[in-house]
């Protein structure tokens, strides 16, 4: 294998890690720079970097020009966010009550996992022609959707979490004639934990997901529906400024989940 | 006997929801726009069999799931096998993966229909984006935890870079390559459903909001089950792939 | 009164009798180790004791009345420490748990937990998780957690068995010189002869595979070694070595 690069250890080591890291990012800006004002790709598909700037600047109402249009961005996001948040918050909620109810019993496992399963790989979106029939268009009916989609990867990680609860654990809660609520709140739910937390990121990935879906179309007030219109109207740099928005989101999104878990985990690291 | 009796306890609970269903929508709830007997839904896709509508929009989700899976499971791992050997370039790379990773493969679909339009390619785009980073990710960790022994072997028998990773690297991966690739294929075909739900008029998910919007909610049911039978069978299909191939090749460390 | 008695316990598991109508009786204050080969059935009988198997005939009589389940009198002590400790709550966080399913209330609990800690020697380390702490410690705040529970009985399932011989030592001599300072009844099953001799004030050899000839218990033998004992002298006691020439038979060596 190569040398090991004598400048990878100590803190020396980790600057010079992220600085190249960063040379890397900015050559692909370039590149992109390049190829937007050399017009490899037209400018209807690929706006210049500048343009995307501008377009966010403004949407977001951090433009400097005066007389420019009130930018909508931050209306949009936010609402998103907000959609994505309370569907989540709910989806967990219900999730883990109903995961650790079936999960803490093996009959109920038995008889109930199946049908689990098989629901599993559904996408969550294809429920939202059947919300649309029952709720018709509207925030709730996309929020229903969102958080019953969002609720199956807390739920499925509920179940598996309390399945696999140490025995060991179980006898000990035994000897001390512990109760089953008492059980549930002190070992369950904590021995569940990590399985728990980590359908909880996957269902905040779905729930971005099902959010945007259901914006788009339900031509609820949101970044997909404008996402989408950006496209339709050709204006691609206000398209490319919307994408680096949901990016955002998930990206902050993922980062507090994982930040929240480990600090919950902590007992984990030796 | 035991064997049948699990199949019946697989099968007790979703019959009992579909008995359910069944009599509400022949009794209180006859009438819904949005809910249809079940016997009706068995109906509506037996027809929807005979006259083909089926198997074509299957036979085009499938496809668009498995070309995007390919485009996407291709780049991501041999990306990924480049990072997970090469420390420099993981570290190089890591920003620019950090930054473009957290995009929602949703969020391309109206990049790729302004640029492809409607039809086989834009969704092979959005798909290939969305299975790419899973892909990466894993393929990175799978390589990186190669058994440094047996990169030790590789440089003592003098085996040339491209020999020690076609001999030596990917069949050490190889069983957590598959199991990346189960879940590439989940979602692959998630995606794809997805983006013909939001945009495309193409496929399974195309099929059921026309469904909706003429007001057929036995076709509706109907496409919804069985957008969920070949979620589950494909699924399935990749589990016992995986499991095989963790058998032959020495299972996940 | 004796405190446990067991009368003509037997146990079958599997379809094999693991356990032969067994008889004897402990008294309080007694310290009882049970050795025996592999599939002798010790780790069964201790748990019938405790109330996580019930015999297949006969009965485990606590006080005189037939054990029906675990109870918070009778402690247990796992082998496999690591499993048994709640790993996301520290060592107070751990022996804390026994009293809050004794409903202790919470104003009382941390000064019960301390003096525990104090007596397994952890008051140290109260902060710190399972994964923090040395297989020894570990076990150590196992213990206090039954402690806490303040028992009748402590059973122990070769609760050293997994530590390395200097530890196991050291924790043997505190193991003696806590249940001498309270009281307490052991049962203590472990597969080291000596180890069996060094702690318990009687020895209960255990058989595998009974046959109405040779039955489960196959030797009861008092130890009357006087105490305290230490790890250097009384391995040289002339009874030491007499009950270990005595008993090595029935550990299945032959």
């Amino acid at each position: 294998m190569s040398r090991a690069n004598h400048t990878s250890t100590g803190r020396a080591g980790a600057w010079i890690g992220w600085a190249e890291s960063a040379a890397v990012l900015a050559a692909l800006v370039a590149l992109w720079w390049l190829a937007s004002h050399q017009q490899w790709v037209s400018k209807v598909f690929l706006p210049t970097p500048e343009a995307t700037v501008r377009s966010l600047l403004d949407g977001l109402n951090l433009g400097t020009a005066p007389d420019a249009p009130r930018g909508e961005l931050a209306g949009f996001t936010l609402s998103t966010v907000e959609r994505m948040v309370l569907g989540w918050l709910l989806a967990s909620l219900v999730g883990m009550a109903l995961g650790a109810l079936i999960g803490i019993s093996a009959t109920a496992r038995a008889w109930i996992q199946p049908t689990l399963e098989f629901v599993r790989p559904l996408p969550a979106s294809a429920v939202l022609p059947l919300a649309i029939s029952l709720f018709g268009l509207s925030p709730s009916m996309v929020l229903s959707v969102v958080a019953f989609g969002a609720m199956w990867p807390v739920l499925l990680a509920t179940v598996h979490g309390f399945a696999h609860v140490e025995p060991r654990l179980r006898e000990v809660a035994t000897a001390l004639q512990m109760g089953r609520a008492a059980f549930i709140w002190k070992i369950g739910l904590p021995s569940a934990m990590p399985d728990i937390l980590a359908g909880m990121r996957l269902s905040m990935t779905v729930s971005l997901i099902v959010s945007v879906v259901g914006e788009m179309i339900a031509s609820q007030s949101g970044l997909g529906q404008a996402v989408l219109l950006a496209a339709r109207s050709f204006r691609a740099s206000e398209l490319f400024a919307g994408i680096i928005l949901l990016g955002l989101i998930g990206f902050a999104s993922n980062a507090l989940l994982a930040l929240a878990e480990r600090r919950l985990l902590r007992w984990q690291k030796p | 006997m035991a064997r049948l009796f699990r199949w019946f306890q697989a099968l007790a609970f979703p019959a009992v929801l579909i008995a359910a269903l069944e009599w509400y929508t022949r009794g209180p709830g006859a009438g819904s726009e949005a809910l249809a007997p079940p016997s009706l839904a068995l109906k509506a896709f037996w027809s929807a069999i005979a006259d083909g509508t089926l198997w074509q929009a299957t036979a085009f989700t499938l496809g668009s799931a498995a070309l995007g899976l390919l485009i996407g499971a291709l780049l991501g791992l041999l990306l990924g096998i480049v990072l997970g050997l090469s420390p420099r370039a993981a570290r190089m790379g890591f920003l620019s993966i950090e930054v473009l990773r957290p995009v929602p493969s949703v969020a391309l679909i109206p990049l790729s229909l302004l640029v492809f339009g409607f039809g086989l390619r834009m969704e092979v785009a959005v798909v290939a984006f969305a299975t790419f980073w899973p892909m990466l990710v894993l393929a990175q960790a799978a390589a990186r935890q190669v058994e440094p022994r047996l990169l030790e072997v590789a440089l003592a028998l003098g085996l040339s870079p491209r020999e020690r990773v076609t001999k030596i690297v990917i069949p050490a991966m190889a069983a957590r390559l598959f199991v990346a690739l189960r879940l590439g294929v989940a979602i692959a075909l998630v995606v794809a459903v997805t983006v013909e739900i939001a945009a495309n008029p193409n496929g399974m998910g195309y099929a059921i909001m026309i469904a909706q919007q003429s007001l057929d909610p036995a076709l509706m049911l109907a496409w919804l089950f069985w957008i969920g039978v070949v979620g589950f069978l494909v699924n399935e299909l990749a589990e016992r792939a995986q499991a095989w191939v963790a058998r032959r090749m020495g299972g996940v460390r | 009164m004796s405190l446990l008695r067991f009368d003509d316990v037997a146990i079958h598991l599997g379809g094999r009798e693991i356990l032969s109508p067994t008889r004897f009786e402990v008294s309080r204050g007694e310290f009882v180790c049970i050795i025996g080969p592999s599939g002798c059935g010790k780790t069964t009988l201790l748990r019938a004791a405790a109330g996580f198997v019930q015999p297949s005939a006969g009965a485990v009589l606590r006080h005189g009345k037939p054990i029906t389940g675990p109870s918070r009198e009778v402690a247990f002590v796992f082998q496999d420490y690591g499993r048994a400790l709640l790993p996301w709550r520290t060592v107070e966080g751990n022996v804390s748990l026994a009293l809050e399913a004794a409903g202790v209330p919470a104003a009382e609990r941390p000064a019960r937990i301390a003096r525990v800690l104090q007596t397994v020697g952890l008051a140290q380390h109260a902060h710190k998780f399972p994964v923090q702490l040395s297989g020894g410690m570990q076990q150590r705040a196992q213990i206090a957690r039954c402690l806490a529970q303040e028992p009748e009985v402590m059973m122990m399932d070769e609760p050293f068995g997994a530590l390395d011989a200097m530890t196991r030592e050291s924790l043997q001599d505190e193991l003696s010189r806590l249940v001498q300072d309270s009281g307490l009844t052991v049962m203590f099953v472990t597969h080291d002869l000596e180890e069996a001799i060094y702690l318990g004030d009687r020895v209960i050899a255990l058989r595998a595979n009974p046959t109405p000839e040779h039955p489960s218990l196959a030797a009861m033998i008092d130890v009357p070694i006087p105490r305290p004992r230490d790890q250097l002298s009384t391995k040289e006691h002339p009874e030491f070595l007499r009950l270990r020439r005595e008993l090595y038979q029935f550990l299945g060596h032959h």
